[in-house]
């Protein structure tokens, strides 16, 4: 199904509003002290998807289409009354199922197990059974109403880029359609493609899998401030956020270029000084703060720098608000992100402490599986007296926040 | 019940599951019919099994595709539900297929018939085609046809994307006689013109009557090829002797398709020709077979309705339609032993009730804890 975005399921059936998509989240934000709590989760849960996917070899394209399939999942079920940890396995396990690259589910339960039993994450009960997933797999399929064929941006970005420019990058990933020349693609005819050099290509799409010794590094050790800056591609770091419910593939696919553009040159000038010069102890949130604002500027200034830039997205006839507003939340995103880290909690350590801080501080996976712990215990309770069921308490910290500006 | 389950549920009331018609590889299929307005429709019930292996993948392709495709010629997955532990599809109702068509002794195809089966089924592959999908499972047998005539390309349960050149796929498909050579000689890396090669055996079958290449093993299947016609020169086919498992079977000449086609047209042979053309690449797309001159040629194709129909189908479309459907009463009327057309309230209850069935719930199980 590479060619009619516009008579597919996706686009008929998996694209909501904003309203829609609030009322699915409405329930979890009870139980949350923050409502960026979820917004972290949404970006731990699709974090720990890519790094199952890898321990199963998956290609990027299935990983996507994992958490697409587990986007959609909780677009009619409650972080707070489901696991969502058997949910990304089962993610996986069918996403490979219908991306033609099947693991045996045997591989899905064990890499499970290994992976969300190392302490960072602290989840200790990922049934060993493989009835479980299988059982999992059906409600997961059921929920998607049968509806496994996902798109992705990738392929728009591919076009528009060019194949030329894209070529080099592109089959290493495997992305590229049999007949991707054979007729016009469902955004539109490709005329007037845009020459993208590759490094900026590479931003908006993350292709080259990084080798396996920085891989290593990726998942099991801290995360340089270093890492972070290359493996920051735009449309794999979509997936961290709500977007692909929102938007289809194309949009976030031209908001990457247009956000690759704007942050090209003087932008990645300013992270490679960044990361060269503070390699020894890096400070992730300060440096990426100046990044980010530095983003904003830019941005701002975007339009008047890039004149053959706004020529090329206005051929597209697209909404060009639609794609500064994913751009935009795409930016925001990255802010939240900042403050989230996946570096291996040294024993016990952060956990509690992470717990009870402000909403500035580094959100850590332990945190969040204990924050989902305690989502889950809450939820309990009010079931358990629907009468006196009450919003739990607290969301002080989010009044004064609101109170502060 | 939460949401998800209210309107799964009611999904589930719309159709009402009458008697076993038959069983496939991965599931087992029921007539049925809409409650509303009596339409005849099929019930194809996933076999989940005590959740074991997971899915089978056949059923992910199934309804991957059927989900995604609404073509006049290929079947329509009208709805989707989940029973306890089973997984619907909701299908049109198909009466008969090619091949019971082709058995059937007592009906007599003229040349438009023929002409008219071949361009429906060319008008769902090129659709498939044009979307990058390869049927890979092409027979008589898979080629359902609707009461009103309509063929309809079914069974998607070995179907997959057309992959990215360079990328492997399995050779092991496609039913032996409607397999290619290059399939046979174990090609892992093919394209759309697989699924020509197996209409081009069909629009043989369709005028012989009996399968056209007939083949006892895989060996057998490309002696069966090349004896009718001819082993493939280096030049006809530039690399075939290359491919991983090329086995030379043995020199048989060239013999003209007029030989056994003796009644067919030009236009006829010509297309059939292009349709079992050796070199892959060389073989005719879907889209050109569909401007081929054979389809603007005289006869024209015979109009759906008008094409020959087993007996069965004349039965079934010369009762009234609450006759055909059995007119069951949702209660009661079901045929003994069948019993399957549950009525609502009792859907209701069992959707609701607890299921021992259930290892892990699809929601957190709160008593339990
Ligand atoms: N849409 C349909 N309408 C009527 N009968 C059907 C339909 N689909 C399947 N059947 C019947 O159920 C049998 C099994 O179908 P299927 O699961 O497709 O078989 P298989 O997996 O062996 O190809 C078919 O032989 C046919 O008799
Ligand atoms: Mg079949």
């Amino acid at each position: 199904m590479a060619t009619d975005f516009w008579a597919s399921s996706h686009n008929k059936r998996w694209i909501i509003d904003r309203a829609s998509l609030k009322q699915a989240r409405s329930e979890d934000l009870r139980y949350v002290e923050s409502p960026e709590h979820v917004d972290f989760l949404n970006i731990y849960f699709a974090n720990l998807i890519a790094m199952l996917g890898k321990r199963l070899t998956l290609r990027q394209r299935v990983i996507a289409t994992a958490t697409v399939f587990f986007r959609r999942f909780y677009v009619k079920n409650l972080y707070c009354e489901t696991d969502p940890f058997i949910v990304i396995a089962a993610c996986c396990y069918v996403a490979a199922k219908a991306e033609e690259s099947p693991v045996h589910i045997k591989n899905v339960v064990s890499e499970s197990r290994l992976m969300f039993s190392q302490e960072g994450y602290g989840v200790k009960n990922f049934p060993s059974d493989n009835s479980k997933l299988a059982e999992m797999e059906f409600y997961l399929v059921s929920d998607l109403e049968c509806d496994l064929v996902v798109f992705h941006p990738y392929r728009t970005l591919l076009t528009l880029c060019g194949r030329e420019a894209a070529h080099a990058v592109v089959s290493e990933a495997g992305e590229v359609g049999v007949g991707i020349d054979n007729g016009p693609r469902y955004w539109g005819t490709g005329e007037g493609r845009l020459e993208l050099e590759e490094g900026p290509l590479q931003t908006a799409w993350h292709v080259i899998p990084p080798p396996p010794s920085t891989l290593h590094s990726t998942l099991l050790r801290p995360k340089t401030d270093q890492i972070r800056a290359l493996n920051r591609f735009i449309i794999n770091d979509t997936y961290r956020s709500e977007l692909c419910l929102l938007y289809p593939p194309h949009m976030i696919a031209i908001a990457a270029i247009y956000l690759t553009l704007v942050l090209n040159d003087k932008t990645r000038e300013a992270i490679q000084a960044q990361t060269a010069s503070s390699t020894p102890t890096p400070t992730p949130r300060r440096s990426s703060r100046t990044n980010t604002s530095s983003v904003h500027r830019k941005l701002a200034a975007a339009p008047q720098q890039q004149q053959d830039f706004v020529g090329f997205m206005a051929g597209l006839r697209v909404s060009l608000p639609t794609v500064a507003m994913i751009a935009q939340e795409i930016l925001s995103l990255y802010t939240l992100w900042e403050r989230y880290s996946d570096a291996a909690p040294e024993s016990g350590l952060g956990q509690s402490a992470v717990g009870d801080t402000a909403g500035d501080d580094v959100v850590t996976p332990a945190f969040l599986t204990q924050l989902l712990l305690r989502m889950r215990e809450a939820r309990l309770a009010d079931l358990a007296h629907p009468a006196s069921a009450q919003p739990m308490a607290v969301n002080k910290r989010l009044e004064r926040t609101q109170a502060a500006g | 019940m939460d949401a998800v389950e209210k309107a799964n549920a009611e999904r589930q009331r719309r159709w009402v599951k009458d008697q076993k018609v038959g069983e496939g590889t991965y599931a087992v299929v029921y007539r049925g019919r809409e409650l509303a307005t009596g339409r005849k429709i099929a019930i194809k019930k996933i076999k989940v099994g005590q959740f074991k292996d997971g899915l089978d993948m056949s059923a992910v392709r199934e309804v991957k595709y059927l989900r995604e495709l609404q073509h006049p010629n290929i079947i329509e997955l009208l709805d989707v539900f989940s029973s306890k532990t089973n997984l619907n599809l909701v299908l049109e109702f198909l009466d008969t297929d090619l091949e019971m068509i082709i058995k059937d002794r007592s009906l007599v195809f003229l040349p438009a018939d023929i002409k008219s089966w071949m361009a429906m089924t060319f008008r769902g592959l090129e659709f498939c085609h044009r979307n990058f999908i390869l049927h890979r499972d092409l027979k008589p047998n898979n080629l359902l046809i609707a009461s009103d005539g309509q063929l309809k390309i079914a069974d998607f349960g070995l179907a997959r994307d057309a992959a990215d050149p360079g990328y492997k796929m399995t050779c092991q498909v496609i039913t032996r006689w409607y397999r290619p050579p290059e399939l046979l000689f174990g090609c892992r890396y093919y394209s759309t013109a697989v699924d020509i090669w197996s209409v081009g055996c069909i629009f043989a079958e369709l005028m012989l009557r009996i399968p056209y290449l007939p083949g006892e093993s895989d060996m057998d299947q490309l002696k069966t090829i090349f004896r009718a016609l001819g082993t493939p020169t280096d030049e006809e086919w530039p690399g075939h002797t290359k491919l991983p498992d090329y086995v030379s079977v043995g020199q048989f000449p060239r013999t003209p398709l007029r030989d056994l086609f003796t009644a067919a047209s030009g236009d006829t042979l010509n297309l059939l020709s292009k349709c079992i053309i050796f070199e892959p690449r060389k073989r005719i797309s879907a889209r050109d077979a569909l401007y081929h001159p054979y389809f603007f040629a005289l006869p024209y194709p015979t109009h759906p309705s008008k094409l020959p129909k087993t007996a069965a189908q004349t039965a079934a479309a010369s009762r009234p339609p609450d006759e055909v459907d059995g007119n069951v009463d949702p209660g009661g009327g079901a045929p003994a032993g069948v019993g399957k057309a549950a009525p609502p309230k009792k859907l209701k209850r069992k959707l609701s009730g607890h299921d021992l069935s259930r290892n892990i719930a699809r929601k957190l199980d709160f008593t339990a804890s």
